[in-house]
């Protein structure tokens, strides 16, 4: 048997710091789903979703029982709908959407991703018929979340997509506004989107993915904070504790968490006969108390979250997530990086509250993490190119840095700065973020084309 | 086929016990397999499993361990496992879990816990505990394969223990602490 102390630590780790399997996701190709209308699509959709998923969500909670660990969210992702239904119109991707949330009622599962399409370096007919239908069809829908991905390293950024994104993300809202402008939450923008994300509202099955595969998305930022402050705890004198060995702990404990979500994700796997894909290490918040990635910036010592030095604390923060959880997992992918969703993290959005922390400083912070600008409510007011340039200056970021960044913004209806809203559960609550300068990007926005891709992607 | 035995040996602790035991295993032609001991208030203790020639008898052992001089005499006893027992000992089962139990030191507490997985029918694999600033830890290696409850029930009755004896009882699968400890991944 291992040491009583060794025990106990991991026994700590999963009852008193909210250890969580963040996410299990069953991804599924959908290509072989075509058929010769709409109707004969929607059916072999549904037929392949519940075949391969029947059992999933009970599997899970079997194994979730019997390991003592909770599986948070059971999910789907399923091949960018934009190239199952090549040649259809704007209806029949609504109606395709409808099938996708019936087919994730019917098995259960929380949220289902992959309403997408892939568009970095042009737009067939069908990817603009796709993007126009996104906003009836996620008003419609409850469990399904779109995902566009407009850059990428190798490819530039798509300007044409980019300037529909903000006219996308504004009827969203605008035609859930009586639920805060929920629709925008389920809708992302990325550059370099990965194919095997477990994370909504970004998960897709990518094309180069098998038919059926499991990814698994860990979390644990509570359990990085309390890692932190019990070895602070032990050094009570100044100068008795450096940063190199904050980092290493951090490096610890991450390898700790990832090894329970790479168990969960293969015993899940091995029951359902389905491959095990990948662990993604991101480190996911959620808005219970002390289970937060901005309380992590307040342990390793800046008193105010946005306060200089927070990036640096950020850039240390994943790298040493990355170094723990690579050596814990035979496979690791996705987005791998800590998360920094306003809403979703109940001190992030206090700092946006008492304003120290602004939409520069959070597209600061994203250079050095995953994903992006996530989560974050800003006015309504704020108009289309404005939010389609904001999200160019992210694309721009990932472009350039050839990693994953993406922006998911809620424009509130109704609401101005000094507002907060609210969409309960995991998707939280935040007060609404000042935007600046509004209104002084749209000649940049207009020029559409393409951004190139930079000088570096250029490998061959 | 060889011939598998148990054998245990207490002793006063001194250096070359085990030299001395598996001393005397070795002549017989025995081969040792699993070895486990451990050392409280100077006297150690050892079990250890061993596989030895058809001929040889527990007898043969006890005598050829009682030939070791040695200062404090060793108190011994050998089993020998029969074919079926043999095959039922083939490593630890799926359903193996860690038990923890911690609180403020108490007389009672150990007996209380094995007593609790008595009554559902748990063995209990293996069992630490230590003492430190009057707070008693418990740990305990159990196997649920033949256990008369489901695991809901028995988590259940475990929460249910912990509020009347006010210890903290915690029960979670073997896997996840060799996962979060090991460097292997089995």
């Amino acid at each position: 048997m291992l040491r009583s102390d060794q025990i106990l630590a991991t026994v700590e780790m999963i009852q008193k710091e909210n250890l969580d399997v963040r996410t299990v996701t069953m991804g599924i190709s959908l290509l072989d789903c075509r058929g010769g209308d709409v109707e004969q699509t929607c059916q072999k959709i549904h037929e392949k979703i519940v075949g391969y998923a029947g059992n999933f969500v009970a599997t899970c909670d079997t194994i979730s029982k019997k390991y003592g660990i909770p599986i948070v969210n059971k999910r789907i992702a399923v091949t960018p709908i934009a190239f199952v239904g090549a040649g259809f119109l704007r209806d029949d991707f609504v109606r395709i959407a409808r099938t996708l949330d019936q087919a994730a009622t019917a098995v259960g599962v929380d949220i289902l991703g992959g309403f997408s399409a892939q568009v970095e370096k042009g737009m067939t007919r069908t990817d603009r018929e796709f993007i126009a239908s996104i906003p009836e069809a996620l008003a419609q829908t409850e469990k399904v979340c779109s995902s566009i991905n407009i850059g990428t390293t190798q490819k530039g950024i798509n300007m044409d997509a980019l300037a529909m994104m903000g006219h996308t993300i504004k009827e969203l809202a605008a035609r859930t506004a009586d639920q805060g402008g929920f629709g925008a939450a389920k809708f992302v923008v990325f550059c370099n989107q990965p194919g095997d994300n477990p994370f909504m509202a970004g998960a897709i099955h990518g094309v180069e993915e098998a038919d059926a595969v499991l990814n698994v998305g860990v979390s644990g930022p509570g359990v990085i904070a309390r890692a932190l402050e019990r070895l602070i705890e032990k050094h009570p004198e100044p100068g008795s504790l450096q940063l190199d060995e904050l980092a290493e702990e951090i490096k610890q404990t991450t390898f700790r968490v990832t090894r329970c979500g790479e168990l969960i994700g293969r015993v899940v796997s091995k029951s359902l006969g389905i491959d095990f894909g990948v662990v993604d290490l991101s480190l996911a918040p959620t808005p219970t108390i002390g289970d937060s990635v901005g309380e992590i910036f307040k342990i390793l010592g800046v008193d105010a979250i946005g306060a200089p030095g927070t990036t640096a604390i950020l850039a240390m923060l994943n790298d040493a997530v990355k170094k723990g959880g690579i050596f814990a997992s035979k496979t690791v992918g996705g987005l791998s990086g800590a998360f920094i969703p306003v809403m979703e993290d109940a001190m992030l959005a206090e700092a946006v509250g008492d304003g120290s922390l602004c939409l520069e400083k959070l597209e600061a912070m994203t250079c050095v993490c995953s994903v992006g600008l996530d989560m974050i409510a800003i006015p309504g007011s704020v108009d289309a190119d404005t939010i389609s340039a904001i999200i160019a200056d992210e694309m721009a970021l990932g472009l350039i840095n050839a990693k994953t960044t993406a922006a998911r913004l809620i424009p509130v209806p109704g609401k101005e700065v000094g507002d907060s809203v609210s969409f309960g559960g995991l998707f939280g609550a935040s007060p609404i973020m000042p935007v600046r300068n509004i209104g002084k990007s749209s000649r940049f926005i207009a020029w559409g084309g393409r951004m190139p891709a930079p000088i570096h992607s250029f490998k061959n | 086929m060889r011939k598998q035995m148990i054998i245990s040996v207490m002793s006063k602790d001194r250096p070359g016990i085990i030299a001395d035991i598996t001393g005397a295993i070795y002549q017989l032609g025995g081969d040792v397999a699993d070895l486990n001991q451990t050392v409280l208030c100077g006297y150690l203790t050892m079990i250890l499993s061993a596989s030895f020639p058809p001929e040889v008898t527990k007898e043969d052992l006890l005598a050829a361990i009682s030939h070791i001089k040695t200062s404090c005499k060793f108190e011994v006893s050998i089993k020998e496992l029969t074919a079926d027992q043999q095959e039922e000992n083939m490593g630890p089962p799926e359903e193996t879990y860690i038990l923890t139990v911690q609180g403020p030191n108490k007389s009672g507490i150990v007996h209380g816990i094995s007593l609790f997985c008595y009554n559902h029918n748990i063995n209990i694999f293996d069992l630490a505990t230590t003492l430190k600033n009057d707070q008693y830890t418990m740990a305990l290696q159990l196997d649920l394969k033949h256990c008369t409850t489901s695991l809901d029930t028995l988590q259940q009755e475990l929460e249910e223990y912990s509020r009347q004896s006010g210890l903290t009882i915690m029960m979670q699968h073997n896997d996840i602490f060799q996962v979060t400890n090991e460097v292997t991944l089995h």
